[in-house]
């Protein structure tokens, strides 16, 4: 009807008006059809473009902002979160979040997320770059598209181990969680080449596990034959070399962390998930290596009379100090019935066969029947010291050969039974407590009472009357001895000697003087070898005093007041004898003789006897000869003077011996009268015939 | 319909037989076809000005919308990157407390865009039913339409002036976003819509009354 009326009231219109509505249109109406398919093309672009929604619930959500936070696959965006809320219990936050269409149907099972935040850790620091730019959310998936998820349960901490990255996955058990925490390193010969994930209780709660990541290539390095040991902190130990600290990388020092090494070779290849107990330390896991955890062991029992303090499961059985196996269990038995009823200490031993030389193959029995065999040899099994210092004990098997006749009791217990011998103890305490017992059981009182006396006595005895002579007696046995060695006549001795000498001296004189220098030379000599001699004696004096002192402790037993005298008596018979009259009456006779002859002759000159000169000389002649031959008895006369200065050289040496000395100087005194004799028989012959001198008869 | 304006019995040109330019505004006899002073091609209506209006119209309309939703600006600092929509930074600058500022923009980039809508739509629904109220308030609003349509573009500039000025790379870089251009293709979809609008039919109503 609108149509109509303006098209009715324009009759001059030119244009047709009856066209179809199609035709009437403009062809403007292009431009919003195509505005209108550009904006839905573009709704529609974008409503693609616009991602999966996925949930991931944290616990906790700080620093994620909706709209802002993005999600990063390999620090490539992959979403953002639309919205955070919670969910109905309040109890976690809800992050939703639009993720890539192409990315998210690799979100499956084994996605994960996290909150990557600003990490400062002893390995450094981590997410410095979310300071500025607020947090992010990580996620790691691997590279499978399996069913995809969308909703995701975010984590705590950040994962170690990206998806896709190579290496293999272990497990590994301990004993204590404290040290092992999340993303401490695992090294192989120090250098790292993996790390530990989070620890967690295992199912019993006996034991902490924890997975271990070991990247790719050294996770080849890994067979069944690898061990893992703790290297968490540090390790003071004492030993023969001293005392050895052992420190690990700061990192472990800290967080902890465990190494691995596979010592020998032989071990079969591992998969993912392949359980491995950490050992405490490496010496432990070194040991274990030969240790095969599922040989077959021996089980025997030793009953153990004494307390087993010391001794604990675990600990080291020996046999001729070979590890060969190790303590089972410990427990209390009951041994015998009514009232002979014992309770003995029961040590359960596992042995393994391979340990004790029999091959691999070697099962329980065939260790049973060997150790029977050596048992009936004299095979016991002791408790000996492991640790001195910690007192803990280990199980030793010894050859005892005495040992008396026993066997393994095999089928009637629980387990075959080695006998034992006397246990070798030597702790610490033990000793240190023996030997404060062995203290307590001196005799201390008594000691005390001992030595109280002693003292009294020494005190007693030092302030007795005679004990305070004692010294003056000896002020007083000295001055005796001082006195005997001034004793005039001992002094004498040498003065005496020097009076002998001198008589020889002048002797010898007179005979130079009636030309018998030639031996009078020797007789010098002789004398001065003498006088040297008595010098020597003279010096060897002091030494004498000193034994002479020495013997008057031996009290007065030497008779040396009667040697003196008879020493002195000696010598006066000496000086006697030189001083006899006929002595020197000897050299005048022979004067005399000598007047007498040249009277003689003067008269025989005088009275003209020409004719009986002849005879006369004749006879002179033999005066002389006779002169000569009596003279000639001289030499002797030396002879024996030189024996007399020999015989006193005895003497004096003799003297130094002492023991000799009488006997020497009455010998002495004997010769020297003889020689007197003599002399004096020849000083008469002349006297009695003064012819005789000329005619030789 | 029925009632009459009270500016009723004018008689138009065509009435007359004749046709105006619509240029220069020389008239013509009736069966000219082009302008004999500025040879402007002359019709005495045009048939289809409500479907060009309609249509340009729509188009604006839909353009517009990712204009909104979109945002003008994509602002990066060296530690932030933002984006903001229109209303978005009318908000935004709300909260800093630039009142004066954020009633400009929203004046010119909402209000102003919408009004246009509103004013153009009015027109062509008016025409449609031959109302014959307020054929000179109409004709006013048409006008002020058509005048105020090249001011829109003031948002449009702003992005184009600080996209081209603020270029420090990492320190801070602005650029505009998709709906600067869905904005300037709504302002100039509306603007033609406005041209194509051939004010003469409002006052046809009047004269077909009239006959």
């Amino acid at each position: 009807m609108s149509d109509q009326n303006p098209i009715g009231a324009a009759p001059l219109d030119v244009r047709p008006i009856k066209k179809r509505v199609w035709q009437r249109l403009s062809l403007v109406w292009l431009v919003p059809i195509i505005a209108l398919g550009v904006s839905l093309w573009a709704a529609w672009q974008n409503y693609q473009d616009r991602g999966t929604l996925i949930t991931i619930a944290f616990e906790n959500a700080a620093g994620i902002t909706a709209g802002e936070t993005q999600i990063r696959y390999r620090d490539v965006t992959v979403g953002e979160v639309e919205s955070v809320e919670f969910d109905d219990g309040l109890s976690v936050v809800l992050v939703h979040a639009r993720v890539q269409q192409n990315v998210a149907p690799y979100m499956d099972d084994d996605a994960q997320f996290w909150v990557v935040r600003p990490d400062v850790s002893v390995r450094g620091i981590t997410g410095l770059d979310t300071v500025l730019s607020g947090v992010y959310i990580e996620g790691n998936w691997d590279t499978q598209a399996d069913v995809a998820q969308f909703e995701f349960r975010g984590l705590e901490q950040p994962v170690l181990t990206l998806a896709g990255q190579r290496g293999t996955r272990v497990v590994l058990r301990a004993s204590d969680g404290g040290s092992v925490s999340a993303g401490a390193p695992v090294l192989h010969k120090g250098l790292q080449v993996g790390y530990l994930e989070a620890p967690e209780l295992s199912f019993d709660g006996t034991r902490v596990v924890v997975t271990a990541f070991i990247e790719s290539p050294y996770d080849r390095r890994i067979t069944t034959s690898t061990r893992f040991w703790d290297t968490s902190g540090f390790s003071v130990s004492f030993g023969a070399g001293g005392v050895s600290l052992d420190v690990n990388s700061l990192a472990s020092l800290i967080e902890g962390g465990v190494a691995f090494d596979t010592i020998v070779s032989g071990g079969d290849p591992i998969r993912d998930g392949h359980l491995f107990d950490i050992f405490n330390d490496e010496e432990t896991a070194r040991d274990s290596l030969f240790t095969d955890p599922n040989a077959e062991t021996l089980e025997v029992a030793v009953l153990f009379e004494q307390s087993v303090s010391g001794l604990a499961p675990g600990s080291e059985v020996r046999f001729q100090g070979i590890r060969i196996g190790e303590v089972d269990d410990l427990n209390a038995i009951v041994v015998g019935e009514g009232s002979e009823a014992e309770v003995r200490l029961q040590a359960v031993l596992a042995i393994e066969p391979s340990r004790l030389g029999m091959g691999a193959e070697a099962t329980a029995e065939d260790a049973r029947v060997l150790l029977s065999d050596f048992v009936a040899r004299g095979l016991r099994a002791r408790m000996v010291t492991g640790n001195i210092l910690s007192g803990s004990l280990l199980v030793e098997l010894v050859q005892i050969d005495d040992a008396l006749p026993a066997i393994m009791t095999g089928t009637g217990g629980q387990y075959p039974i080695i006998p034992t011998t006397e246990s070798q103890i030597s702790d610490v305490a033990a000793t240190a407590e023996g030997v404060l017992a062995r203290i307590n059981a001196l005799p201390v009182e008594e000691l005390m009472d001992g030595a109280i006396d002693l003292m009294d006595s020494i005190e007693r005895l030092a302030n007795d009357e005679a004990t305070v002579a004692v010294p003056s007696s000896l002020v007083a046995l000295l001055e005796d001895s001082r006195a005997l060695i001034t004793d005039e006549d001992l002094q004498a001795v040498p003065g005496d000697l020097r009076d002998v000498i001198t008589d020889i001296d002048a002797i010898v004189t007179r005979a130079t003087e009636v030309d018998l220098v030639g031996d009078l030379d020797i007789a010098l000599e002789n004398a001065a070898r003498a006088a040297a001699n008595i010098e020597e004696a003279t010096e060897s004096l002091p030494a004498i005093a000193a034994q002479i002192e020495e013997l008057t402790a031996k009290a007065n037993a030497l008779e040396l007041e009667s040697l003196v005298v008879s020493s002195t008596e000696t010598l006066n018979a000496i000086e006697t004898f030189i001083s006899n009259e006929d002595t020197s009456a000897l050299p005048a006779s022979i004067n005399i003789a000598l007047d007498e002859m040249r009277g003689f002759l003067v008269e025989v000159r005088e009275g003209g006897a020409i004719e009986n000169v002849n005879a006369a000389l004749e006879s002179a002649n033999q005066a002389a000869q006779a002169v000569e031959d009596a003279v000639s008895t001289l030499p002797a006369l030396s002879a024996r003077a030189n024996q007399l200065v020999a015989q006193t050289e005895a003497v004096i040496e003799s003297y130094s011996e002492r023991s000799r000395f009488g006997a020497e100087t009455l010998a002495t005194l004997r010769d020297i009268q003889a020689a007197a004799d003599a002399v004096s028989s020849l000083a008469r012959a002349i006297q009695r015939n003064p012819n005789s001198l000329l005619t030789g008869r | 319909m029925g009632s009459s304006g009270p500016i009723s019995g004018i008689i138009s040109a065509r009435d007359a037989g004749l046709v105006a330019c619509q240029r220069c505004g020389q008239v013509h006899p009736r069966d000219t076809a082009y302008c004999t002073r500025c040879e402007g091609r002359l019709r005495s209506r045009d048939a289809e000005s409500l479907q060009k209006v309609w249509a340009w119209l729509i188009a604006g309309m839909i353009a517009y919308v990712p204009a909104n939703l979109y945002p003008m600006l994509l602002t990066s600092t060296l530690i932030e990157r933002s984006e903001s929509t229109i209303i978005g930074g009318v908000v935004e600058l709300i909260e800093y407390g630039s009142f004066g500022i954020a009633f400009i923009v929203f004046f010119a980039s909402v209000m102003i865009p919408i009004g246009k809508f509103v004013a153009i739509a009015y027109l062509a629904i008016s025409v449609q039913r031959h109302s014959l109220s307020n054929q000179h308030e109409r004709h006013r609003a048409y006008e002020v339409v058509e005048f105020i349509g090249r001011w829109s573009m003031i948002d449009v500039f702003v992005v184009a002036i600080l996209s081209a000025l603020v270029q420090l790379d990492t320190i801070a870089t602005v650029n505009p976003g998709i709906a600067a251009v869905s904005f300037a293709l709504s302002v100039i979809f509306t603007m033609l819509s406005a041209q194509a609008f051939d004010s003469r039919l409002i006052w046809d109503t009047d004269r077909t009354q009239h006959e």
